[in-house]
């Protein structure tokens, strides 16, 4: 079973996506959530996190500067960016960063089972 | 109300061709993350800027394109969105439903977005914006660059208006 850290601005999605991954019968323990970047690093500060879904367009800090900072600090956990931002320059930086994949928003709880089975 | 004659030339896509664009990313969202299928209309004449027991979601664009997106919907069905959204019932507009709001229209911006920039990196989204009230009014921009599609649900009825201008 794995813990998972959600990313996301919106505290709607944040529910959406907890509620994909509970009904998608992937293999999830604990879900955290976190508002932007500075919330996430303080997350993964002090639990135990072993896949990460972040968003990119958030404040304070957002999803590109949040890779750059989770790998900088030799955090190697997987990270998938779930985001309307779909440019592919932006993808090609976020992946360039450390992210492993993304996925579009909106999104299906198919498309998420599909893209996350083999990360969990 | 017609789109920009700069953003028409520079995008190759007359109003009708942006309106179908408005009208698929909203498809899209509604029926992938609301579990709604809507019936969208022909596009508005003139520009709705006056609300009654609403709440707009916005998000604005500023790059090679400035612009603003936006959703305008009656607050009795934002809060059936939101239901349907979180799958739990909600009856009053609180920060469920104005979160909500703004993240709708932060994913009919995205596709917008995509739409004007294949890569992506020319344009910022911002963070969304929402407005609610028993009467408020929205003044951006010009009124003449906008397109607005109406757009049903059973008996509830909304806009999405997209307001757009080329730098």
């Amino acid at each position: 079973m794995a813990n998972v850290l959600i990313v996301d601005d919106s505290s709607t999605m944040r529910k959406i996506i907890s509620r994909s991954l509970r009904q998608a019968g992937l293999a999830v323990d604990d879900i955290f959530e976190a508002g932007d970047g500075i919330e996430g690093l303080s997350v993964l500060g002090e639990k135990s996190v072993d896949l990460i879904l972040s968003d990119i367009n958030m404040p304070n800090m957002d999803g590109l500067e949040f890779i750059k900072q989770v790998r900088a600090n030799g955090n190697n956990v997987p990270i998938v960016m779930i985001t309307t931002e779909g440019g592919e320059d932006i993808i090609k930086e976020a992946l360039e960063s450390g992210a492993s994949s993304s996925i579009k928003k909106p999104f299906t709880p198919d498309q998420l089972n599909e893209k996350l089975g083999g990360l969990l | 109300m017609t789109l920009n004659a700069m953003v028409e030339e520079a995008t190759h896509l007359r109003e009708d061709d942006m309106a179908l664009h408005v009208i698929n990313a909203t498809k899209e969202v509604f029926s992938t993350m609301i579990m709604m299928d809507l019936e969208a209309c022909f596009p508005l004449s003139e520009s709705v800027n006056t609300f009654h027991c609403s709440i707009s979601g916005m998000v604005g664009m500023a790059g090679i394109y400035t612009g603003i997106l936006a959703i305008h919907c009656p607050q009795s069905f934002a809060l059936k969105i939101t239901s349907n959204m979180l799958g739990m019932d909600v009856t009053e507009v609180d920060e469920d439903v104005t979160d909500a709001l703004g993240e709708i229209a932060n994913m009919l911006g995205g596709y917008v977005k995509m739409v004007l920039s294949k890569g992506g990196m020319d344009i910022n989204l911002s963070i969304p914006t929402v407005i609610s009230g028993e009467e408020y009014t929205i003044n951006a921009m010009s009124d003449t660059d906008c397109v607005a599609v109406p757009f049903s649900f059973e008996e509830h009825n909304f806009v999405v208006s997209l307001k757009l201008r080329k730098e």
